[in-house]
């Protein structure tokens, strides 16, 4: 497969501020039923800026990310349908779309402008209704995405010339990961059953931990309520049914509203920017990025090792240097594959790390401790500035119930998604 | 070569039309690219000519259809499995192997038969022909 050459960025780039919504089901509650994209957007990029330390006339340039604006929004432009909502007016942004990779390549376009030297400070923010559609022709009312729409638009992920037509790339997302895992490592169909659901279990004690997260409830309660005196065992029983050759419903991501921005600047001027503001910033070391369309075998793998290897090439950063993990795991079993490709869990172990819980909060291994995709939610686009946000939280110490035990100082985020980008990066905080 | 602007997607399809798989062959490198495209992924040449592909091929990974991964209008398939194809051309890609039910799969993995021979097939879906493969037996 190509490779890229991937070179130290021209000045270092620092995060200095982020911001996140609850994920939410907005319609289905009064108090969040009729928000829009402006509102979402603006909250999240506000509460940036103010944790950074900066007003907006102090931003030069942001970027907008949203997976699918034409049909959640009835946007084309996005980027210009929230831009005098945060104290921006006149300034210049750009809107991108890489789908569930998205709030991934915000980091990688905020954090080129300023490393480039065209700009001192950017905001980088993502919003999605994943969960809700625009009713056409009115201000703000929404009506809730069926799974049905939902599938419908998610087909166009998918190249139109070949990957539909032969049928196979756009089937294989659910299960490609977990066969090649079981396969390569040896694993027994029970073995990897309960390697899904583990994480899934994992995840939710995450998420239980945090307040921003949409599903809250642990397994251990829902087995509980249903006379389960086993947590596996409730995850094995038709209350958590296969929906693929190896993926439980458990294992799927939760569809929802959400928007999360971060604000970055040269750390050369972190002093002038972030004026009395107490916390560390952190510096992105770099950034690693591959793409492999669906037709590609093992597209997650391939593209995930080649975006691996560019990120320890240029940070010189090795594994072991690394102290919590994030994976988008909108596809449980990625968080698995991603952390492993990673050096991050040992090959062929890290199925019994998350067997044996260590890969929770309360863990030595953490990974996803907002809850990831199947219990922290899926907003699509904003998720992974909302994994950015946690890992903020995480390494400045003020993750609440659910801090890590050790204080993390480098960070590995692998993001992944829109059949099939990726993009991996290492930030550590400054001394 | 000059670079051409030239429908190569119609073409595919319309070969499939005539009874032939085509993809396109390297005149630098010789990799063949399937399903056709501009220029080579292996050596980045765009001096690439047509090839009909002989069909005999291998999978090497099998994930079964499940309720996620399954579409009314595959059931005329009859059983069949998704998995990593590699043609005897070199190409590798996502693809549809008829043949391989759940009994098969765990026949084959039990076995430790992996990769297995398939050959591929044209096969009509709504409106166009396209290819899949099916599991050559014993």
């Amino acid at each position: 497969m190509n490779q890229t050459k991937v070179h130290p960025y021209q000045r270092s780039v620092s995060i200095i501020g982020v911001g996140c919504t609850p994920f939410m089901y907005t319609v289905d509650k009064e108090e969040t039923n009729g928000l829009t994209e402006g509102e979402l957007f603006g909250y999240a990029a506000l509460k940036a800026m103010e944790d950074a330390g900066v007003n907006p006339q102090d931003v030069d340039f942001y970027f907008h990310g949203e997976a699918s604006p034409l049909n959640g929004s009835n946007y084309l432009t996005p980027n210009i349908h929230v831009t005098n909502w945060f104290g921006m007016k006149g300034k210049a942004s750009i809107h991108h779309s890489e789908a569930c990779c998205t709030g991934y390549y915000a980091v990688e376009e905020a954090v080129n402008a300023v490393a480039s030297g065209k700009y001192d400070c950017v905001l980088s923010g993502c919003v999605e209704f994943g969960d809700s559609l625009a009713v056409p022709n009115h201000p703000y009312r929404r009506e809730k995405m069926t799974m049905d729409k939902f599938l419908q638009t998610t087909a166009w992920l998918y190249d139109r010339a070949y990957t539909r037509s032969l049928m196979a790339g756009q089937e294989l997302i659910y299960d490609d990961a977990a066969e090649w895992y079981k396969r390569t490592r040896g694993l027994t169909d029970e073995q990897m059953d309960d390697t899904l659901n583990w994480m899934c279990i994992n995840n939710r004690r995450n998420a239980s931990k945090n307040p921003l997260a949409i599903e809250r409830k642990t397994y251990e309660e829902y087995a509980k309520e249903a006379g389960f005196d086993n947590v596996m065992d409730y995850m094995r029983s038709p209350y958590n049914p296969k929906m693929g050759d190896f993926l439980r419903a458990s294992g799927l991501e939760l569809k929802c509203d959400g928007a999360a921005a971060v604000v970055v600047c040269a750390t050369e001027l972190v002093d002038r920017y972030m004026g009395n503001r107490s916390h560390k910033p952190i510096e992105v070391l770099g950034i690693g990025c591959a793409a492999c369309e669906a037709t590609t075998p093992h597209f997650e793998v391939r593209a995930t090792e080649e975006a691996v290897r560019q990120v320890y090439e240029v940070t010189g950063v090795r594994p072991e240097e690394i102290d919590i993990f994030y994976a988008n795991d909108f596809i449980v079993t990625s968080h698995l594959v991603a952390a492993e490709i990673a050096g991050y869990l040992p090959y062929g172990e890290g199925w019994k790390y998350i067997c044996e819980g260590r890969t929770a909060y309360d863990g030595d291994k953490p990974i996803n401790t907002n809850g990831g995709r199947t219990s922290f939610g899926h907003a699509h686009a904003a998720s992974g500035l909302a994994d950015l946000y946690e890992a903020v939280h995480q390494m400045r110490g003020e993750a609440g119930e659910g801090q890590v035990k050790k204080l993390p100082k480098t960070a590995m985020l692998r993001g992944y998604g829109g059949a099939q980008n990726i993009c991996t990066y290492i930030i550590r905080t400054k001394d | 070569m000059a670079i051409q602007l030239e429908k190569v997607v119609e073409t595919f399809y319309e070969n499939l039309e005539k009874g032939k798989i085509t993809g396109k062959r390297c005149t630098k490198c010789g990799a063949v690219e399937f399903p056709p495209v501009y220029a080579c992924n292996s050596c980045g040449c765009w001096d690439m000519e047509w090839v009909e592909i002989s069909g005999n091929a291998k999978l090497h990974s099998i994930v079964m259809p499940a309720p996620l991964s399954n579409k009314p209008e595959y059931k005329a398939m009859g059983k069949f499995a998704y998995g990593e194809v590699e043609l005897e051309e070199g190409s590798r890609l996502n693809a549809v192997v008829r043949g391989i039910n759940k009994k098969k799969r765990k026949e084959i993995l039990e076995a430790g038969k992996l990769p297995v021979p398939v050959r591929a097939a044209i096969y009509q879906r709504d409106g166009f022909k396209t290819v899949v493969f099916d599991l050559v037996e014993d």
